[in-house]
């Protein structure tokens, strides 16, 4: 079963709307990093941030408490909708479902939540806090602004559970009761995971993310959101969402990521959306690509936007639909030109592209992908 | 609804068979502890040890005795580095394969809140507190919520894709319901379904600040009702397309035959005090399988002993039943969250197979307005074809599922 794009919102680290994030990609820009410290830390991590301007006029009496994550989820999945041009009303937001993708989740409040409870006891816990820690805190947010009564769903897992999201949008859609899915990926980063990912050898203190390099290097976090509306028609179309498969050892990424490739190169691909991130995924995605499908141009976006785990599904599939929308790929920042794949290192017309291969491997053990196709 | 459609277009509608489950909870381990806890009506809820409860109102959880549970240390590599909540579900998985070696699931849906929250305790107690930080690698590495779904699932050669739902308090519901729909649409033919937490200080404090747990007996739908205490298990279904499983010649357990999720959007952490929530989820389960209210027998509450939790689900109960019996078996073992509902789904199954209702203990007097046939204190035998469980979590999500004994 096919899935069409109805409209799409995006927040991150270059700004907020699907045009202008694009235009910037384009042109070769990338997010510039902040430094955050922690009182009781021994180091600072680069990380990019969501300017503040883009959050300019998000704002609604539910988020008034909300953490970050739930504020980048409403304005992606609000931007998603207006670009849809569907205004939810009673009727149409019972045929209405919602998944949320979250890897980290409310990290923020989570630490200073439990940081309370460390400082000063557990009679120093705040009440108002605990409620914005739980994972689904930034799904109820979102359906209660747009008045969603029926299925609302959060999905929880690493870079994978963007795309897992809408492999379940595509079961959830099976049923006729149900018009529109709106799929939301979304994320913030904290001093605390910058620490955790770094102690897992995973992150670098300073960009640049240098993508399919052999050393790995490691990744630099980002925050903000992603949404997708999937209705039944549309010029853009998820033709298949392949739930990929768990790897147990960081050695096997490449396998499962070659069977999701040989799985949906069945028909001719004409680029892939990768999710390398200067981690052990680059070097999986290098040879699983260079494998099943060697003469494809592959494109990642975060030496640009960053490392945003529950929002980089989203993100992908946003820069897939963008490339086969405007027929172009934006360069891959910080890549080394010897690396052995058909990258797009300069702006690259794709003038009759039709199919693009989204791959997404995390780095907690899941891999998934899916195939875009214009309709 | 409408009928799903398979992934070519045709329209179909299986009937879903529970083929196997697994369950470890303050009941016991495994379904003959589990059946024999319910039946004698224990109370399994005990004092906290795993962590400190001096400042919390609350002393009291059910809780999963780690010398039994960590006694199967060893059926996983590095299995002394995982997580309490990895060890529960290898457990769970155990019975299911046990029951059902042949059975590999294409997808695994599994609910939980708080994945392996107390190692992320650990790592900020120690960057805090500047201690050793030796573990930290393997806090972080056995944090993630898929984790123990893929530990368990590697130590028996399983390998389907996880979806893992953080629906609150309704995780486990929804993750069964979901796995249900994925069956009975033709797009998949076996799903693992269910939902597991571990108790953490950090959950178990937030529910204290919230003032939602008690420092009495969880009483639900009583009168004195002062609130819920938590919880922590794992238990798992194995759902498969019911032709072929008697194809195959697997036992039927029992038939998931509907499914109803709402959302109120009333409150972050408190329903909607009419119960419409509740009621939508009910009402749309039992459309979902063409069953009327009348047809069923017995219904496993939400039931968290909380004052408005409970006013919320009984006006909603009230309203669409005509005195069924109703139980909230976390009386008897504590509200565990994420896997709440995947073991009252098995504690649905078991009322079904053995007959009789499970009972709601520490129950002294009924509250004047919830009009309720409550299972008072003690198990009791009945006829049981139909049963419904209930879950409602934070952010107004509501969930149930309707189970029916097998014609097949």
């Amino acid at each position: 079963m096919s899935l069409a794009i109805a409209g799409m919102g995006w927040v991150t680290p270059l700004g907020r709307s699907v045009d202008s994030v694009w235009e910037q990609l384009l042109h070769g820009h990338e997010a510039s990093a902040t430094t955050i410290s922690e009182q009781f830390g021994d180091r600072d991590y680069s990380v990019f941030r969501v300017p503040e301007s883009a959050m300019a006029g998000v704002a609604h009496p539910r988020l008034r408490r909300a953490s970050a994550i739930s504020r980048f989820a409403a304005a992606a999945g609000l931007d998603a909708l207006h670009a849809a041009g569907i205004n939810l009303d009673s009727q149409n937001a019972e045929r209405t479902a919602l998944i949320f993708a979250i890897s980290n989740g409310g990290v923020i409040y989570t630490k200073r939540f439990y940081r309370d409870v460390v400082e000063a006891g557990a009679q120093s816990a705040s009440p108002l806090l605990f409620p914005e820690t739980v994972f689904n805190a930034p799904a109820s947010h979102l359906a209660a602004i747009l008045g969603i009564t029926g299925a609302t769903y959060t999905l929880v897992g690493d870079g994978a559970v963007g795309l897992l999201a809408i492999k379940m949008a595509e079961d959830l859609m099976a049923n006729e009761a149900l018009d529109h899915c709106l799929v939301v990926g979304t994320e913030e980063v904290d001093w605390l995971l910058c620490d955790a990912y770094r102690r897992w050898r995973l992150l670098r203190l300073q960009p640049p993310i240098e993508p399919f390099s052999e050393q790995h290097l490691g990744m630099i976090l980002s925050e903000g959101a992603g949404a997708i509306l999937l209705g039944r028609e549309g010029p853009l179309i998820i033709e298949c969402a392949h739930p990929g498969g768990y790897f147990t050892k960081r050695g096997e990424a490449e396998e499962i990521l070659k069977r999701i490739l040989g799985d949906l190169s069945q028909t001719e691909i004409d680029l892939v959306i990768a999710s390398a991130n200067g981690t052990f995924v680059d070097q999986a995605e290098r040879r699983a690509l260079k494998q099943a499908i060697p003469r494809t141009l592959v494109y990642t976006a975060k030496p640009s936007l960053g490392e945003s785990a529950g929002a980089a599904g989203l993100w992908q599939v946003i820069l897939g639909a963008q490339a086969l929308r405007s027929a172009e790929l934006p360069p891959v920042l910080h890549a080394d030109p010897a690396v052995r794949l058909w990258l797009s290192l300069a702006r690259t017309p794709v003038a009759n592209a039709r199919r693009a291969i989204v791959l997404s491997c995390g780095v907690n053990q899941q891999a998934a992908g899916l195939r875009l196709a214009v309709g | 609804m409408a009928q799903p459609s398979s992934p070519n277009g045709k329209k179909v509608s299986a009937r879903v068979a529970i083929v196997a489950v697994g369950v470890v909870s303050p009941l016991g381990f495994g379904l003959a502890e589990t059946l024999e806890s319910l039946r004698k009506a224990r109370d399994c809820v005990s004092s906290v040890r795993r962590f400190s409860v001096a400042q919390c109102r609350c002393k009291t959880a059910g809780q999963v005795p780690d010398d039994r549970l960590l006694a199967s240390q060893g059926e996983a590599p590095h299995s002394r580095r995982l997580h309490r909540a990895s060890h529960m579900m290898i457990q769970a998985l155990k019975e299911v394969v046990t029951q059902q070696p042949q059975f590999k699931p294409e997808l695994a849906v599994i609910g939980t809140t708080s994945g392996g929250m107390s190692y992320g305790e650990s790592y900020y107690r120690s960057l805090r507190q500047a201690g050793h930080l030796r573990h930290a690698p393997t806090w972080i590495a056995n944090y993630p919520a898929q984790k123990p779904v893929i530990d368990a699932q590697a130590v028996f050669g399983i390998s389907a894709p996880c979806q893992v739902i953080a629906n609150a308090c309704a995780s486990g519901t929804n993750a069964i319901g979901h796995a249900f729909e994925c069956v009975r649409s033709g797009r998949y033919q076996r799903v693992l379904a269910g939902g597991y937490d571990a108790l953490s200080e950090m959950v178990f404090v937030g529910f204290d600040s919230l003032q939602a747990s008690t420092p009495e007996k969880c009483r639900p739908f009583d009168r004195h009702r002062t609130g819920m205490v938590l919880g922590e298990g794992a238990a798992l279904l194995a759902l498969e397309n019911l032709d072929l499983a008697q194809q195959r010649g697997a036992s039927i357990l029992a038939e998931i035959v509907g499914y109803g999720i709402s959302t109120d959007n009333f409150h972050i952490t408190q329903p909607e005090p009419s119960g419409i929530g509740p009621r939508q989820a009910m009402e749309r389960s039992l459309q979902d399988a063409s069953v009327s209210a009348g047809e069923v027998d017995y219904i496993n509450a939400h039931g968290t002993a909380t004052v408005f939790n409970d006013a919320a689900e009984g006006k909603a109960v009230s309203g669409l039943f005509n005195s069924v019996p109703v139980s909230s078996t976390k009386s008897m073992m504590g509200h565990s969250l994420g896997a709440a509902g995947a073991i009252e789904a098995i504690v649905c199954l078991l009322a079904i197979q053995h007959q009789f209702l499970p009972p709601n203990i520490n129950f002294s007097a009924p509250d004047d307005d919830l009009d309720l046939n409550i299972v008072v204190n003690e198990a009791r035998p009945a006829v049981l074809r139909t049963a419904l469980s209930n879950s409602f979590g934070f952010g107004g999500t509501n969930a149930s599922i309707l189970m029916r004994k097998s014609r097949a």
